[in-house]
């Protein structure tokens, strides 16, 4: 039983961002991480492994060259081997360009199951999965909050407005799972040292038998306005005051914005 | 050229749900905007009916698929009615079965994709989507690239658009083209685990009184519960909240929870973190009772209340009473 970890390497949610001239975000300029919620797909696909249920955890992410930094922190907190998907022609790549691209490499890597974060902090589309497992033609088994192997279907548990639902499909599958799933582990010490041995491979775009033509572009979508959001009235604080005090001027406030009568 | 809008309108108990009324509406906008008309694609227990999105917005109504299915095996429909009708856009709620079906439909026909959008328009024949990215601190106005394919997949955030109120009319219904499910059609649900008592929908509430770890364990939302019955509204959380098991999931707001858009927001013992944030950040009102004067909420509340919840919230409610005198 083969698993793929899907993963992107995302500005820091605390780092600045800039743009760049052409409105793209400027990479360089923030500090990188794993994106978060991938985290929590590498810790199913860990938990998986231990328990059993898969023999083989790969990682794989699409992107520029550093990419390969967020690949050797998810071998340090486990798995087997990574490969990183990189190419110029990939730059500024949209929902679509990089679901083709990843089902083309997962075609290559033939997971029994490849899973992704429930989003991207940067895109956050949520879209990448779903248009993957579209390309490839298999069952999407999406947003779980538990993911579990049992003989030739995959299960994953998955809210409804008011509980909850188990959903399966047959092997092979695209999977997602939220942050639910439990909490990331930390790489230790000996796992930073084992994840400098752990074999990685990079290819091109034309390693896997596509060209930038194919890809029309990289992107069918173009930002072409990027502004600050209007900037609300700074906040009136209430302190220092006593209890009766802070309540009358709480219910004082809401009346005014029609909020009670 | 390609000048219909058509939604992903999705059915629940046998009527369509909040986000199929309001996308309906916002479907109805941009038509008048492309010169187009609306037309829904309807799923879910109860789309045999979707005639009645008529009166929501929509002039015609494609039925995929009725059923309890989970909404992923609508996917091959979905792409067989998409390519008939050539639509210009094609607006999803940003609801985990909406991305879902966006996102078939994105991988299936290579599609132009947006969002979650916070508004979108159609000027001079081009869809144009305003977005808030890197955590709200950017707004960005896009396109689709020179050359793209048509339709645009547009995912709207709740509350984008507000249902049409005392419409009538009738939407014209046909079925869907025919279709093979594919893999999508081998996804089925296999257990059903329903809540014992009832969930609030929070992306409807227009009042939410939200409890974080502040409000330390499940009979600590007691007080909120009270407050939210006399404002109207809804009890909501943080992801602390919910994953220490005081309220359940479907209550969490944040970037893995809700994305709320309430007239008023009441945040309680919840400190503001970026996550949180982002799911409630465009309330049109909002109030924070924190006993941390540095609470980062404190600096993107309206109203920051700094004080003790459980001494502050019993009383706001007893004030709200004695006004209303009730
Ligand atoms: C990938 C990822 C996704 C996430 N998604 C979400 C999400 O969707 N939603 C979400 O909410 N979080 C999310 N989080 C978690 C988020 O980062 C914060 O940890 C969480 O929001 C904190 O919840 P809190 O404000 O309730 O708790 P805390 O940050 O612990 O704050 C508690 C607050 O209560 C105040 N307080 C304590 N006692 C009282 C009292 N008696 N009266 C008044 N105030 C009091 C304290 O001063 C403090 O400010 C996510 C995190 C990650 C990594
Ligand atoms: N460039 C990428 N490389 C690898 N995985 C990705 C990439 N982009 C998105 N994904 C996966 O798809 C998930 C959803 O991303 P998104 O659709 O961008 O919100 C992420 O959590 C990742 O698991």
């Amino acid at each position: 039983m083969k698993l793929v970890v899907c993963l992107k390497q995302v500005p820091a949610t605390t780092a600045e961002k800039r743009y760049t001239a052409d409105l793209r975000l400027d990479r360089a300029a923030a500090e990188a991480v794993i994106n978060p919620l991938d985290e929590y797909a590498i810790e199913q696909a860990l938990r998986l492994q231990e328990s059993g249920a898969v023999d083989a955890v790969s990682f794989l992410s699409m992107g520029p060259e550093q990419s390969a930094e967020a690949l050797r922190r998810a071998l340090a907190m486990g798995g087997d081997d990574a490969t990183l998907v990189t190419d110029p022609a990939l730059a500024g790549a949209d929902a679509w360009a990089t679901a083709r691209v990843l089902a083309a490499a997962l075609d290559r890597l033939a997971p029994d199951v490849a899973l992704m974060g429930m989003a991207s902090d940067d895109a956050r589309g949520s879209l990448v999965p779903g248009a993957v497992a579209a390309i490839r033609g298999v069952p999407l088994l999406s947003y779980g909050s538990e993911l579990r192997i049992e003989g030739s279907m995959a299960r994953v548990r998955r809210l409804t407005a008011s509980g909850f639902n188990v959903v399966e499909a047959p092997l092979p599958v695209v999977a997602s799972v939220t942050d639910q799933v439990g909490e990331p582990r930390y790489a230790s010490l000996k796992g930073i040292m084992a994840a400098k041995r752990k074999p990685m491979e990079t290819w091109s775009l034309a390693d896997l038998g596509l060209s930038a033509a194919d890809l029309r572009g990289a992107a069918l979508t173009r930002v072409i306005e990027a502004r600050k959001p209007e900037a609300k009235p700074p906040t009136e604080r209430v302190e220092n005051m006593s209890p009766d005090e802070a309540v009358t001027r709480i219910v004082d406030w809401l009346a005014a914005r029609k909020l009670v009568s | 050229m390609s000048i219909d809008i058509a939604l992903l309108a999705e059915f629940s108990d046998g009527s369509p749900s909040r986000s199929a009324l309001e996308l309906a509406a916002g479907a109805a906008e941009l038509a008048r905007q492309s010169g187009g008309a609306a037309v829904a694609l309807a799923y879910g227990p109860g789309a045999t009916g979707a005639a009645s999105l008529g009166a929501a917005g929509a002039a015609r109504a494609v039925v995929l698929g009725d059923g309890a299915a989970p909404a992923v095996t609508h996917a091959m429909a979905a792409s067989a009615a998409v390519r008939e009708l050539a639509p210009l856009a094609v607006l999803a709620p940003a609801t985990p079965n909406g991305r879902d079906l966006a996102a078939a439909l994105v991988g299936l026909l290579g599609l132009p994709a947006f969002g979650p959008v916070r508004a979108v328009r159609i000027e001079g024949g081009r869809v144009r989507t305003e977005q808030a990215t890197l955590q709200g601190t950017v707004i960005t106005v896009s396109e689709p690239a020179e050359g793209a394919p048509e339709p645009a997949i547009v995912l709207l955030l709740p509350s984008t658009f507000t249902p049409i109120e005392g419409g009538s009319g009738s939407a014209a219904v046909a079925q869907a083209p025919d279709s093979q499910p594919g893999a999508f059609g081998t996804v089925r649900i296999v257990e059903s685990h329903p809540a014992e008592a009832a969930v609030a929908n929070l992306e409807e509430a227009t009042i939410i009184v939200a409890g974080g770890r502040g409000v330390g364990s499940a009979e600590g939302f007691a007080p909120l519960r009270e407050l939210a019955a006399v404002l109207g509204g809804a009890v909501g959380a943080s992801r602390a909240a919910a994953d220490a098991g005081w309220v359940p999931y479907q209550l969490q707001i944040g970037q893995t929870g809700k994305v709320v858009k309430p007239a008023l927001y009441v945040g309680c013992g919840i400190s503001g973190a970026i996550q949180h944030r982002v799911g409630m950040q465009t309330a049109e009102n909002v109030l924070a009772i924190n006993k941390d004067p540095d609470a980062p909420i404190g600096e993107f509340a309206d109203l920051f209340v700094v004080g003790d919840l459980f001494i502050i919230v019993p009383k706001l409610t007893a004030e709200i009473r004695r006004r209303k005198g009730i």
